[in-house]
Order: C-alpha cells, then sequence, then structure tokens
C-alpha cells in the first residue's frame, strides 16, 4: 500500500511538473513554431490572461467561463498587437525580439500603474484525494485533463482543419502559399492571436495557484522558453510535448528525493544536454527518426 | 586610539561652530533663532562631549526639513509588505509634523511596568500537566493588591513642537522593487544626492546586505526595521525588530510540548530562510525535538506539489514554514488544497504577509507565530494605533509586524533627535546608544545600547480553523541576547558585520 501510494504520488507530481512546463510553453511555441518569432512578451501575455480571469472570477463570473474569458480577451488582444506593431517586424527577427520585450515592458509596468502592486488571488478550487498519506490535489489533476484537451484540440486544428493545412503551408514556404492564393498576413495574425490566447488560457489557469501581480508573468518566462527550446519549432505540438515530459520525467525524481531546488537544477541540467544533442529540439529529432522511418517503409 | 583623535578634532570644530553661534546670536531676533541660541548655552554648560553636536548646529539654522530616507518595496515580489511600511512611515511622519510623539524615554521609560492591581491569590495557571498550554483558569477570585504588569493605554502624547527641532520631517521615498541592485542604486542616490538625515530601509535580509556596505560607507545612519535572523552588529545600523531568539525558541518550545517532537523546515532559500532554520536546527534538541526534513525554497518558485509530496512522505508532526514574498505564500493554499492538514509554525507568516486574511480558510489553520506585533494584538494602545492608522488609509487590509516596527521606529528616531538638539548623524545614533523605551504599540520596547537591537514583548499568536487569532502564550519581555553572548558591543568596540550560527559553538553543541 505504502510503495502503491509513493508511485502514486511520483505519477502526480510527474503529471504536475509537466502540465506546469506545457502551460508555460504552449502559447509561445505556437508563435515561435509558426512565425518564427521569439515573443519575449509572454509571460506579460500570461499576466494578462490572470488578471482578466481574477476579476472576472470577482465579479461572479464561474471560474471556467473565467478562463474562456481570458482566452479571448488576451486572443483579442494579441491580434490588435500583431495589426499595430508585431507585422512590421516579420522577418526580423533581432527586431522582433526587441520589439516583443518592449511590450512586455510596458504591459508589466502599465499594469503596476493602473492596477496596482498586487490583487487578491482566486481561490483554488477545493478537494482532494487520498492515498495513503499522500493526498492529490483535484485542481492539479484538472489542470494535468485540460492538458491532455487541450493538446488533442491543437492536433485537430492543425491537422483535421482548413486553417490548420494552410498554417502548415505558411509555415513551410510562405511564397508558395501565397502564390496558391492562402492569405499569408490572415494566417499570421490569426496564428499570433492564437498564440497570445493560449498565453491568456495558462495565465488564467494557472492564476489560483500564483499570486496575481504585475510581474507575476516572469516566473513563466523561463520555464517557458527551456520548454519551447528543448521542444525545438519543427513540430509545434510534438515539441511541446516532448520536451514537457522529457524535462519532468527528469525533474520529477530529483526534486522528490532531494528538494525542488535540486530538482530546478536537474532540469537546467537537461535541457543543456538535450540542446548538446539535439541542437534543434526534440520535436526536430523527432522528425528526422519520422522521416527516416518512412523513407524505409 | 583613533576614536580619541576624531573626538578631539570633533570638540576643537565644536569651538569653532559655537563661536559662530554666539557672533550670529545679536542682530537676530526671531523665535527660532533664540531657541537655537538657549540649546547652545545648554549644551556649552551642562551636556556631555559627545551629544555637542555643534557642528550640525550651522545646518540646523536653516529652516530646511529634516530628511528621512525610506526605500521599500512597493512593487515586485515583496510589495505585499512594503506597502504597509511605506503607510507607517508616512502615518509617523505626519504624527511627528502635527507635533505628536509616542511616549518614551532614554533608559527609564514612561511606561508603568509595574503598578498596583486588584489580584488573585493563586497565580494563573498556563500549562497544567504540561499539555494544555493555554489559561486554564485565571487564579480564583481576586483578593488582594499587589504589583502587576501593566501599559499606559494611550501612548500618543504632545512633543511640543510641530516636526523635529522646529523643522518639518520630510518623507523622501523610493520603491526598490524587490530587486536588490535597484536598492543599492537607490541607497546611493539617498545617501549622496538627497543627502538624508536618517536612512529607514530594507525588508529582506539580502536587501539590507545589498546596502549595508553603502551605508557604512558613508556612515549613514540606518534603521533596518524588519523581523530578521539576527547577528548584525553594525555600529552604524539600529535593528529594530525582533531576532530568531526572540521568536524561533519560543515557538519551537511550544510546538514539541503541544505537537509532538518531529518538524520538517521549509524556507526562503537565502540567508534569513536559511540561519533561521540552522536556529531552529539548534534549538529543538534541548527540548527533545528533532528536524526530520528541511528544505530550502528559492524566491521565484510558486508551484509546490513536489515540497508538498516531500512533506507528506516524512509525515513530521509540525512544519516550521520560513516562507518570503507572495510567490512563497502560494504555499499555503496549495498545500489546503492537497488536503495538508499538518501544525505549522513560522516566524514570519501570517503576521507579516496576513496569509490568513488574503487566502480562504482552513489555508493558514493551525498556524502559530511568536510575534512582538500583529494587528490582533488585544491592548487598548494597539486599538487606538489601528483606528489612527485607519482613519489615514481607511482602504488598507492589515497592519503587519514590521509596519508597526517602522511607525515606533521613526518616532524614536524623531525623540533621538530632541534629546540630541541636532539631527547630525554622529551625535543622533550616540543619543540613541543611550538605551531607549519606547512605548510602541505593540507594547514596552527596549533599545539595547550595546547591540543595537531591541527587547519585545512576545506573544505567541495562533489561527483557528477560521482564520482568527488567539493569543496562548505571553511574554512581558524578550532580549535579543543572542549579540550579548557573543560579546558584541558596538559602543567600545565598533564593528560592521553579520554574525552567523556558524560562529557559535551553541550551535553545534547538541549535535546538529
Amino acid at each position: 500500500m505504502n510503495a502503491l501510494a509513493t508511485s502514486l504520488s511520483v505519477l502526480y507530481q510527474f503529471g504536475t511538473n509537466t502540465a506546469f512546463l506545457l502551460l508555460c510553453g504552449l502559447g509561445l511555441i505556437v508563435i515561435l513554431g509558426m512565425m518564427n518569432i521569439i515573443n519575449l512578451a509572454h509571460g506579460e501575455l500570461m499576466m494578462l490572461g490572470a488578471y482578466a480571469a481574477t476579476a472576472s472570477v470577482q465579479r461572479g463570473v464561474p471560474f471556467p467561463l473565467a478562463v474562456i474569458v481570458a482566452f479571448v480577451a488576451v486572443g483579442v488582444f494579441g491580434a490588435v498587437l500583431e495589426r499595430l506593431i508585431v507585422r512590421h517586424f516579420y522577418g526580423r527577427e533581432l527586431g522582433a525580439l526587441v520589439v516583443t520585450w518592449g511590450i512586455s515592458l510596458i504591459l508589466s509596468q502599465g499594469a503596476l500603474v493602473v492596477l496596482g502592486p498586487f490583487m487578491p488571488s482566486i481561490q483554488i478550487p477545493e478537494g482532494s484525494l487520498r492515498a495513503g498519506h499522500f493526498s492529490f490535489s483535484l485542481y492539479w489533476l484538472g489542470l494535468i485533463g485540460v492538458c491532455i484537451l487541450l493538446v488533442a484540440a491543437l492536433w485537430w486544428l492543425y491537422n483535421r482543419t482548413l486553417f490548420g493545412l494552410q498554417a502548415r503551408a505558411v509555415m513551410q514556404n510562405p511564397a508558395m502559399a501565397r502564390a496558391l492564393g492562402v492569405r499569408a498576413e490572415m494566417i499570421y495574425m490569426l496564428t499570433f492571436s492564437l498564440g497570445a490566447g493560449l498565453a491568456g488560457m495558462s495565465g488564467a489557469l494557472l492564476a489560483p495557484t500564483t499570486s496575481i501581480m504585475p510581474f507575476m508573468g516572469q516566473q513563466f518566462v523561463a520555464p517557458a522558453f527551456i520548454t519551447v527550446v528543448v521542444g525545438g519549432a519543427t513540430n509545434v505540438i510534438a515539441g511541446a510535448v516532448g520536451s514537457s515530459l522529457l524535462l519532468s520525467l527528469v525533474r520529477t525524481p530529483i526534486g522528490f528525493l532531494f528538494g525542488a531546488f535540486l530538482g530546478l537544477v536537474a532540469l537546467l541540467l537537461a535541457a543543456l544536454i538535450i540542446i548538446r544533442l539535439m541542437p534543434d529540439g526534440i520535436s526536430a529529432y523527432l522528425q528526422k527518426l519520422h522521416d527516416r522511418r518512412t523513407r524505409f517503409a | 586610539m583613533s576614536d580619541v583623535d576624531k573626538n578631539e578634532g570633533r570638540s576643537s570644530e565644536d569651538g569653532a561652530a559655537s563661536a559662530q553661534a554666539t557672533g550670529s546670536l545679536l542682530p537676530v531676533t526671531d523665535r527660532r533663532t533664540l531657541m537655537k541660541a538657549a540649546a547652545a548655552t545648554g549644551l556649552i554648560a551642562g551636556a556631555p562631549t559627545y551629544l555637542r553636536g555643534l557642528t550640525s548646529l550651522a545646518r540646523a539654522q536653516d529652516s530646511s526639513p529634516v530628511k528621512l530616507g525610506f526605500i521599500e518595496d512597493e512593487s515586485g515580489n515583496l510589495a505585499v509588505y512594503g506597502i504597509q511600511k511605506l503607510h507607517a512611515a508616512q502615518l509617523a511622519v505626519k504624527e511627528i509634523n502635527d507635533g505628536k510623539t509616542l511616549k518614551g524615554a532614554p533608559n527609564i521609560g514612561q511606561g508603568q511596568l509595574g503598578a498596583m492591581a486588584q489580584v488573585a491569590s493563586k497565580p494563573p495557571i498556563i500549562s497544567k500537566e504540561g499539555t494544555a498550554l493555554d489559561v486554564v483558569d485565571d487564579g480564583g477570585a481576586k483578593d488582594h493588591t499587589d504589583l502587576v504588569y501593566d501599559e499606559d493605554d494611550e501612548i500618543l502624547v504632545d512633543s511640543g513642537e510641530k516636526g523635529v527641532l522646529g523643522r518639518e520631517l520630510s518623507l523622501v521615498s523610493a520603491d526598490g522593487q524587490s530587486n536588490n541592485s535597484i536598492w543599492q542604486q537607490l541607497a546611493r542616490r539617498m545617501i549622496q544626492e538627497d543627502k538624508v538625515d536618517v536612512l529607514v530601509a530594507g525588508f529582506a535580509s539580502a536587501e539590507r546586505e545589498a546596502i549595508r556596505p553603502i551605508v557604512d560607507q558613508a556612515k549613514q545612519l540606518y534603521f533596518y526595521t524588519n523581523q530578521y535572523e539576527g547577528g548584525v552588529a553594525d555600529a552604524n545600523t539600529f535593528c529594530t525588530g525582533p531576532v530568531c531568539e526572540q521568536q524561533v525558541i519560543p515557538t519551537v518550545q511550544y510546538m514539541v510540548e503541544k505537537f509532538g517532537p518531529r518538524a520538517y523546515t521549509i524556507a526562503a532559500d537565502y540567508n534569513f530562510g536559511q540561519l533561521t532554520a540552522a536556529w531552529t536546527r539548534a534549538y529543538i534538541p534541548l527540548v527533545g525535538g528533532e528536524i526530520i526534513g528541511e528544505e530550502f525554497i528559492p524566491l521565484s518558485v510558486s508551484e509546490f506539489s513536489q515540497v508538498i509530496a516531500r512533506i507528506q512522505q516524512a509525515n513530521p508532526d509540525w512544519v516550521m514554514t520560513l516562507l518570503v514574498g507572495q510567490n512563497h505564500h502560494n504555499y499555503y493554499p496549495q498545500a489546503a488544497a492537497a488536503g495538508l492538514k499538518f501544525p505549522m509554525a513560522s516566524t514570519v507568516n501570517m503576521a507579516q504577509g496576513y496569509e490568513h486574511k488574503r487566502f480562504a480558510p482552513p489555508s493558514l489553520a493551525n498556524m502559530h507565530n511568536a510575534i512582538q506585533y500583529q494587528l490582533e494584538v488585544p491592548t487598548a494602545r494597539n486599538r487606538a494605533f489601528v483606528k489612527r492608522w485607519m482613519a489615514m488609509f481607511p482602504d488598507d487590509p492589515y497592519i503587519g509586524e514590521m509596519a508597526q516596527n517602522t511607525y515606533f521606529t521613526i518616532h524614536l528616531y524623531a525623540k533621538a533627535a530632541r534629546l540630541a538638539k541636532t539631527t547630525d548623524q554622529e551625535t543622533v545614533r550616540k543619543c540613541l546608544e543611550l538605551g531607549w523605551n519606547i512605548e510602541a504599540p505593540e507594547g514596552s520596547v527596549f533599545l539595547e545600547p550595546g547591540t543595537h537591537h531591541c527587547a519585545h514583548p512576545i506573544r505567541l499568536a495562533v489561527a483557528d480553523e477560521n482564520h482568527n487569532v488567539r493569543f496562548v502564550r505571553d511574554w512581558p519581555m524578550i532580549q535579543a541576547w543572542w549579540l550579548q553572548r557573543l560579546g558584541v558591543n558596538l559602543i567600545r568596540n565598533p564593528e560592521y558585520k553579520q554574525y552567523t550560527p556558524d560562529e557559535d559553538p551553541y550551535f553545534k553543541m547538541f549535535g546538529s
């Protein structure tokens, strides 16, 4: 019983660690993978999502609805950002890097000026499951479920819809896609908006577990970038899922045996080694494997 | 040797300045100058050499405000504390400029520490058979008159002047943004450009250690008002908050007696958390307990699933939580959501970040903290203080431990400067080193001159299931004795360092 409970607990920790990394990285990797723009305002978009959800909940909106509100609100905000600013920097990666960094500063300092230094958090929805002397938060179990749903929805979007087809076409060869009548500008705007919306949604989902502050985005930026860099931009979904699973696989046992700090150290070390072995990330590696197999088939 | 030289240099300067002062006396007749002159004569006649701050008398003659430099975190991870402290400073400065002061005096104090009253024949029983630690009876009917502990209900009195030394006290404040390098820039700016007369600053020990070298280089009079891990022996720094020996020991003793010997510590991973955990580890064997697990958590961490699982794995009798900042505070709701029900103890949480007000019950249920102050302290003087505060800041959610420290510290500075009759920093510092009693909202505080630390009244606060706070033990005064034990005396032997538990064999005596 005790061994069973311990393994359940380790599995739960693995799930929460993966869900955390995936939620942090999802919006970022969508924008990077499809548009080759490193969005340094990612953390601030998550912050906006958290604020949107928290403000909605405080006005009596039920939490699941508030998450959708955050997705839509930050998605629309992302579209506006893309139209006004980001689109002028397509093809200029360093320019985009600097401009999104500028946006992040404006957003966080603006939030500080307008909304004050902090806001009361949403209460974590209660409830826990017990196994031996371990217990598991239902909310985190729910988040793990939501992550699986999100990945499935993204897979469907990219592989089963016209938008997905066109988006992949634009990503592979924008000139050719344009020649075939795909409105690349539109695809870029929708993709940026989708990435922003996902960031906002992740911020909203993580909001009950964290403090609502203008600079709260910073805590997500490092895990997000590690996940995305390790995942690589070759295939958005494979990259995000593969890297968050692999990194958690390293982090969870070390963190459980030796504490959160060494768990973090192990995660960073693992990222370092993976990038050394697979410079284009896990998704490129998986793609190569896949290509090789199909070639021989 | 060098001290003597400095003193001689000073007295010759004093002479020159006093001659100047007398020279300028004749043609001018306004009240302020007359007061100055009176002060000067008084000083020449009777005050000890070190109080003759006549060098700055010339400076005092202008009516420019006395500048109180103030840095706290108004944004970022530590804003939840910084804003309370800023409001405390604003309240204290307003009261001083309105002509008010807290009761108190060098060395003697004005409280009513001993007063005659009707008391019961037997003392109240606090610990019945060593298990129930709450007061279980009050000693029976009151049947005779005796000396009891008492304190003044009203501590705010007229100071006899508006501001300090007839000058307005002005608050020069800046936001440290919870960022150590910004703290350093701000400290430099306040000392070098604003030339503040006194600096009151510092939340995290990392922030204090970041600016202390700058403070020491400029010989800036500096107050650190936080509760902290202890050990700072710095001739320029006065630490007015309580330290480990005043908090950890009472808390640990109570927890081991009430809940059992096996404790698990989770602490913020910087000097405060590390050293407070070391105190816990060193002291717990003395009361028959042991630390069965210890974990230090970086300040940026806000996700605690693995920490919670590790605590459940260890299954302790109680948990010592030394968590700092808004990221860390998420431990409480996360632990409650995960069904964690261990009794908790702390020296920081609840009293500072008011987690019991920010998170819904039962996140903080069964939290114990030996504090010198938090909003709920059930005394008349505190109720009056809270009322004054809320009149000025009606929207404030809480008044924490350090906000109160900041409040009485600024009043203490004003009192010392008045006694010194100057804002010359060296003179005010020497005046503070007379040792002071000040009547703070928490109770009577004594600034111990040799170590620049304060003896505080300590109360053990406990939050119940609904986050109501009760006080289950009360120590009328606990000394900050550790630096005294190490032989620190900043008056005879100025130092500029922080002692750590490693330097005291006490911490290794019991096999920790």
